[in-house]
């Protein structure tokens, strides 16, 4: 399978213009503190860097990366600091949706086997319930009195239906698909933004070039 | 390092730590910002316990429970951005997906589970066959005595189930995932390995369904006041609350790389039960972790338990065949396994 189409998902990749006459020896010593982090392994080879993390931080700027390349070309306009970066946290994101919609599958599964038995229950003659006793202090400060316990059926069929209602782990579902997506763009610009002030300093934003 | 006398044990040899209220900074800025993060923990406990006291029946329910737990956790996280404890603590993305996950994973999948083999069925099992008519002193009580006894009976429970999974190598490994977290967020008290989670879960909570507005409160109690053990936060917390109640100083020593500082604060709500077992340590900490601060996959997560208690059954069978004994001289077992005793 060609993994072309779809490895925008887990990857990161962008440039940046360096600053007029900057080697690639300059830039990748700007860089160089980003992969002198725990769990962090590089490789420097002329005009190309290669990276490898593991166990990263949590606050590592590059904490969601695992391996890169990093690769200093010449642009139209001056040298060009080009980045392919992959990220399992990214992955992981995207997939997590499918994950708690599988565990709503499931719990609907588990409520329809569970169906004759609950039948069988509600049959049982339930026992009178009385109306729980209300101290006098908490009559004097003015707590409702407790209610006389429902004994309609149908509230205890509700309360076992929410045993196994599959909404939770929708809602989780649309949780992961939208911290994906801030993810995605989120992480993309700080990249970026991490990487520009650290090959250009605090001089003015350099005009991006299109990959 | 030297570290610090507390009464009989030496804290801070391995990592540093601070001991002591009078050491810990407090909160910076203007009058507003110094009133707000003085009273804030307070104000929020007193509120919540008016509400669930004085609530109509028809919204003192589990579900207006669940909602205000949702809008109180996304409240403490913009403050972890207004006044954060520590900036080496600030949420990331990645760290919020990850925190998130164990969250989502204990309102499905741990849940489910919990409904056929963990509390849930036991309760219910025991519902049933109780004569409730023994029970009638204890509902005619005050509501907010109900309310304690029951927060404080499952906290007494929680203790002795933690202090316990600290001292026994069997519950440590399970436990030991939670103590690889390198940081404070609201959430990171649902990041552990599954089975824990699971163990940690098993509580009386569901067993006094029977009195809702007692049981109700007593979630209320943990919610104020356990919150606050995982949260990036500084607050200046009266001096009668930290005296009372666990804090998220209490709780960072508690997750310090300090091996002996980690033996102390183990109650999830009440301090008071640590200081009359004598593991309390007031003080904090801001170096998390184990193995100097390694951050874990979520991958590992899962399977370290397994793994490492593979790994020590391996190691102490090798050395039963070289004919060393597992345990050395101070009855501990020779293991590289981070030791739980």
């Amino acid at each position: 399978m060609n993994l072309r189409f779809i490895e925008w998902i887990w990857h990161i990749k962008g440039s940046l213009a360096l600053a007029p006459g900057q080697t690639a020896q300059d830039a990748f010593d700007s860089l160089d503190p980003l992969f002198r982090q725990r769990g962090t392994t590089s490789e420097r080879s002329g005009t190309t860097l290669t990276f490898t993390k593991k166990d990263q931080d949590a606050q590592d700027k590059m904490s969601i990366f695992d391996d890169g390349i990093l690769r200093i070309e010449d642009g139209a306009t001056g040298p060009v600091l080009r980045y392919y970066l992959a990220s399992r946290a990214l992955l992981f994101c995207f997939l997590a949706p499918l994950l708690f919609i599988g565990f709503g599958q499931l719990t609907v599964a588990l409520g329809k086997l569970e169906t004759p038995a609950k039948e069988e229950a509600a049959k049982k003659p339930e026992k009178e319930e009385a109306v729980q006793p209300q101290n006098p202090i908490d009559k004097f400060l003015g707590a409702p009195a407790p209610e006389k316990p429902k004994k309609d059926p149908a509230d205890k069929a509700k309360k076992d239906d929410k045993k196994h209602s599959p909404t939770a782990a929708y809602v989780f579902a649309a949780i992961f698909a939208a911290l994906y997506v801030i993810g995605r763009v989120l992480e993309d610009r700080l990249i970026r933004s991490v990487f520009r002030k650290a090959v250009r300093g605090s001089e003015e934003l350099p005009e991006l070039v299109t990959a | 390092m030297d570290g610090i006398r507390v009464g009989n044990r030496i804290i801070g040899t391995q990592a540093p730590v601070t001991i002591g209220w009078e050491n810990i900074p407090r909160v910076e800025g203007g009058p507003v910002k110094q009133f707000v993060f003085t009273h804030f923990q307070p104000a929020v406990l007193f509120a919540l316990i008016a509400f669930w006291y004085y609530a109509p029946n028809s919204i003192a329910k589990a579900s207006t429970a669940i909602g205000i737990g949702i809008a109180f956790k996304v409240l403490l996280l913009a403050l972890e951005w207004v006044n954060p404890r520590y900036r080496s603590w600030q949420l990331t993305w990645k760290e919020l997906v990850t925190d998130l996950f164990y969250v989502g994973l204990g309102y499905t999948i741990l849940r489910m589970v919990d409904n056929y083999i963990g509390d849930g069925v036991i309760i219910e099992a025991i519902q049933n066959s109780f004569d409730w008519d023994k029970l009638s002193w204890f509902t005619g009580l005050p509501l907010l005595v109900q309310a304690f006894a029951i927060s404080f009976m499952f906290d007494f429970g929680q203790y002795w189930m933690h202090r316990g999974m600290h001292n026994w190598y069997p519950l440590w490994l399970p436990h030991s995932v939670h103590h690889y977290i390198t940081q404070l967020n609201i959430n990171k008290g649902a990041v552990g390995n599954p089975v824990e989670l699971f163990l940690i879960g098993l509580g009386i909570g569901g067993f006094f369904d029977f009195l809702p507005r007692a049981a109700l409160l007593a979630g209320a109690l943990g919610m104020a006041i356990g919150t606050y053990q995982h949260i990036n936060v500084r607050f200046n917390t009266p001096r009668w609350w930290r005296f009372l109640f666990n804090t998220t100083e209490h709780h960072s020593l508690h997750h310090s790389q300090d091996f002996e500082a980690t033996r102390s604060n183990y109650a999830g709500s009440y301090i008071f039960i640590d200081r009359i077992f004598g593991t309390c340590i007031d003080g904090e900490a801001e170096l998390l972790g184990m193995e100097g601060g390694r951050r874990m996959s979520i991958r590992e997560q899962m399977t370290f338990p397994f793994t490492e208690g593979w790994k020590t059954i391996q190691e102490k069978r090798a050395k039963r065949r070289q004919g060393t004994a597992p345990y050395d001289d101070e009855g501990y077992e020779q293991t590289d396994a981070i030791p739980a005793e």
